[in-house]
């Protein structure tokens, strides 16, 4: 069964989550203070984690960039502000995707079913960028036969720009692809982990050649210098 | 020349320094000239008397030796004529005077052999005046007269001419006239006219330094002042003025710091009291999100039950999840206000067409099932650098304000456009409002009729917020409405941001109506 972890200080709301959660088919861990957020990751290694950004003890963002920096686990964090600079610092510190409260259930299950899906077997298992080559099955990536970690998302985000190599995405495309919005248009979110991509894919992550912007549209999957 | 003026219109220093001069220029010149004439003429008056008494003493010799020859055989009358034109030369030039003699006009008509001149000096010299006066008197007349040689042999020279008469034996009777140079008196007020003009020039010079010195030590601290006022003024309220000694300026220095301090104080106690005030509605905004969203998830939860309860417990559940979401977008709406508020509110321009966003918006409130609803937009596209965000919402909270007032009666979109400018216009044939309404409309929380039902439940908030995304886009908002016949919205905006409004492309007044109700809310309210 799927584990996600709830890391949120108000109770109450993290009782309902929990209830929404299991009425939604997961099993829930949650957590209330953000000091005992990392040792219950470590203990229960959850498949997704939902993290409200503030947060007595260590906060949001924090625990964020701490789990990152040890697991690819999809992060999803809790927000009550969407024009403050805590978005951008929460998907910074590598956060996949952001809710704005007040969310309605269905929206949070739909978002979070995003995030836990498998890449869907559509026939070509391997795909080429450049250099690289991903093995959507095994979900992995190599570069001369050196493996490359990527999470779920940036996974994904690539896998939607390799498979139409040369296709112009708009930040609005990709948002529907990659994260499962309908018509919200939070740049932001793509800007941020593009770049997170290309630090971690890129040979020069301020020349980039795999994944490249289309000044005034939005981005493609390069060639690259064969 | 208008750029001097300018500059002279505008500093005080040029103003005194140029007036300065002027002044001493005028004095100096009337005193000096004064000055001037007065010894000139002393100089001339002293030569003159010598003169006089020269040419005296040398008449009444050459008088007295003319007279001797009456009586001595050994003086011969020619020689002694001879001896009066012999001059002594102080140079090739100049000589020390010049003598001529002419006969009287009663000697002439007898005989002139004894009229002459030394050195070839004209006999027209004389003037007739000098000669009349001659005559008239026994002593010695003098006049100012400019000696004339023949033949420009020459230069024409100053002089004073001193004539008596002068009898010669035989009873013929003579004017003789003893001419002296007057060079070196010339030179002597040449020098002095010379030095008077140069002490002049370097007195007004003086002047205007010392002028330009101390208007200087004045205005620049003025000016100093004036320079950081305007810094002030425009917005560097940490600017000070340099304090130097303990006279006026310093003074003015001091107190002018002391305000400039006490304005920073009490602009930044203003300042944190309104970023309180803002950071306060904007903190409630955000406290009362977590438990709406609880609150949210568990009203949904017993929607989803519905068919298990009761059909009391069942209705409401209905009502609060409806009333949830009217709750949820009066929040946003308030925390929008707020950002307003604080001036927080940012235009994220795109270049878009207004025609498919309008039609979106038609779309989604479901507009066009309105009974006579009709869309006007004869252009194929309407391009402009807009925040789509924001315009999306101004249009929907005019049509939708529209729904609840049209009554069924009918509601018109159109969409027009010129050169810089295009315009949006909702206009529908309901309830209306009069002219005390009119005023109101755009007030936060105001409803035309508060008894009225909330068809849609709208906020309170909606025209409020469309005014100020207006003006956001330096664009307006205006509002035409009459009781029974209607209200007329009309957004107005540049295609890009700054561009003047130079044009109307939609009028407020609806076509089909003669109005007298106008509510008018510009950018320039701002």
């Amino acid at each position: 069964m799927t584990l996600i972890m709830v890391v949120d200080d108000d109770q109450d709301l993290a009782e309902m989550l929990g209830i929404v959660l299991n009425g939604a088919g997961y099993e829930v861990d949650l957590i209330n203070h953000g000091d005992q957020a990392l040792e219950g990751f470590r203990t229960n290694k959850p498949d997704l984690v939902l993290l409200d950004v503030m947060l007595p003890g260590i906060d949001g963002i924090e625990i964020c960039r701490q789990i990152r920096a040890e697991s690819m686990v999809p992060i999803v964090m809790l927000t009550a502000k969407s024009d403050s600079h805590e978005v951008v610092q929460g998907l910074e510190a590598g956060a996949d995707d952001y809710m704005v409260k007040p969310f309605k259930s269905s929206e949070l299950v739909a978002r979070l079913k995003v995030r836990l899906r498998r890449t869907p077997g559509d026939g070509a298992n391997s795909l080429r960028i450049g250099d690289i080559s991903i093995d959507q099955v095994a979900h992995s990536l190599n570069r001369n036969g050196e493996s490359i970690p990527l999470t779920r998302l940036e996974f994904d985000l690539l896998v939607a720009l390799a498979k139409e190599p040369g296709r112009v995405f708009t930040r609005d495309a990709l948002l529907s692809e990659v994260w499962g919005y309908q018509h919200a248009t939070d740049t932001r979110l793509v800007n941020v982990h593009i770049q997170r991509l290309r630090s971690k894919i890129e040979r020069d992550p301020d020349n980039p050649e795999l994944i490249q912007t289309v000044r005034g549209v939005g981005y493609k999957a390069g060639s690259a210098k064969q | 020349m208008s750029r001097f003026l300018r500059r002279w219109r505008r500093s005080i220093l040029l103003q005194v320094t140029s007036l300065s001069i002027a002044v001493s220029l005028i004095v100096i010149a009337t005193v000096g000239t004064l000055l001037y004439t007065k010894i000139a003429a002393g100089v001339y008056q002293e030569k003159n008397s010598a003169a006089i008494s020269e040419a005296q003493s040398l008449a009444d010799y050459t008088q007295a030796q003319l007279d001797a020859t009456r009586y001595r055989t050994d003086i011969l009358l020619q020689t002694v004529i001879d001896n009066i034109f012999r001059a002594r030369q102080v140079s090739p030039t100049t000589s020390v005077r010049e003598t001529i003699m002419l006969a009287t006009p009663a000697t002439a008509k007898i005989s002139k052999r004894y009229q002459g001149s030394s050195n070839d000096v004209l006999l027209s010299t004389i003037p007739e005046s000098l000669r009349a006066d001659v005559r008239k008197n026994f002593y010695s007349q003098s006049m100012r007269v400019q000696i004339r040689y023949a033949k420009g042999s020459r230069a024409p020279i100053d002089a004073i001419a001193v004539g008596r008469v002068l009898g010669i034996p035989s009873s013929s009777i003579y004017e003789i006239y003893y001419l002296f140079p007057l060079t070196q008196q010339s030179q002597l007020i040449d020098l002095i006219r010379g030095w008077m003009l140069g002490t002049g020039a370097a007195l007004v010079l003086l002047i205007a330094l010392i002028t330009w010195y101390v208007i200087r030590r004045v205005v620049l601290p003025v000016r100093e002042v004036a320079q950081i006022a305007e810094q002030l003024t425009e917005g560097d309220l940490s600017r000070r003025l340099l304090i130097r000694g303990e006279d006026e300026m310093g003074r003015l220095a001091i107190s002018f710091n002391e305000m400039a301090l006490s304005m920073q104080q009490q602009i930044s106690r203003l300042e944190n009291l309104s970023r309180l005030q803002q950071r306060f509605v904007s903190d409630v905004s955000h406290e009362l999100r977590t438990p709406l969203t609880t609150i949210r998830m568990a009203s949904q939860l017993l929607y989803e039950a519905r068919s298990k309860l009761d059909p009391a417990a069942s209705r409401s559940a209905e009502l609060l999840v409806s009333q949830i979401e009217r709750f949820e977008t009066l929040l946003s709406d308030l925390l929008e206000v707020s950002r307003f508020d604080a001036r927080a509110a940012i235009l994220e321009t795109k270049d878009i067409d207004l025609k498919p966003l309008v039609l979106n918006v038609v779309d989604q409130l479901q507009a066009n099932q309105v009974p006579h609803f009709s869309f006007i937009a004869p252009d194929n596209e309407y391009r402009a650098l807009v925040d789509d965000r924001r315009i999306e919402r101004i249009i929907r909270n005019l049509l939708s304000n529209a729904m609840d007032h049209s009554e069924g009666k009918g509601v018109v979109v159109s969409i027009a456009q010129t050169e810089h400018v295009v315009a949006i216009g909702v206009r529908d044939h309901g309830i209306g409002f009069n002219e005390r309404e009119s005023e109101r409309l755009f007030d936060r929380f105001w409803r035309a009729d508060p008894s009225r039902s909330r068809v849609r439940g709208g906020t309170g908030l909606g025209l409020a917020i469309a005014l100020d995304d207006a003006k956001l886009h330096q664009g307006s908002l205006k509002a035409w409405g009459r009781p029974g016949h209607g209200a007329n919205f009309v957004v107005t905006l540049p295609k890009s941001p700054g561009i003047p409004m130079d044009s109307e492309p939609l009028d407020i007044f609806p076509s089909d109506q003669p109005s007298t109700i106008l509510a008018d809310f510009d950018s320039d309210d701002i």
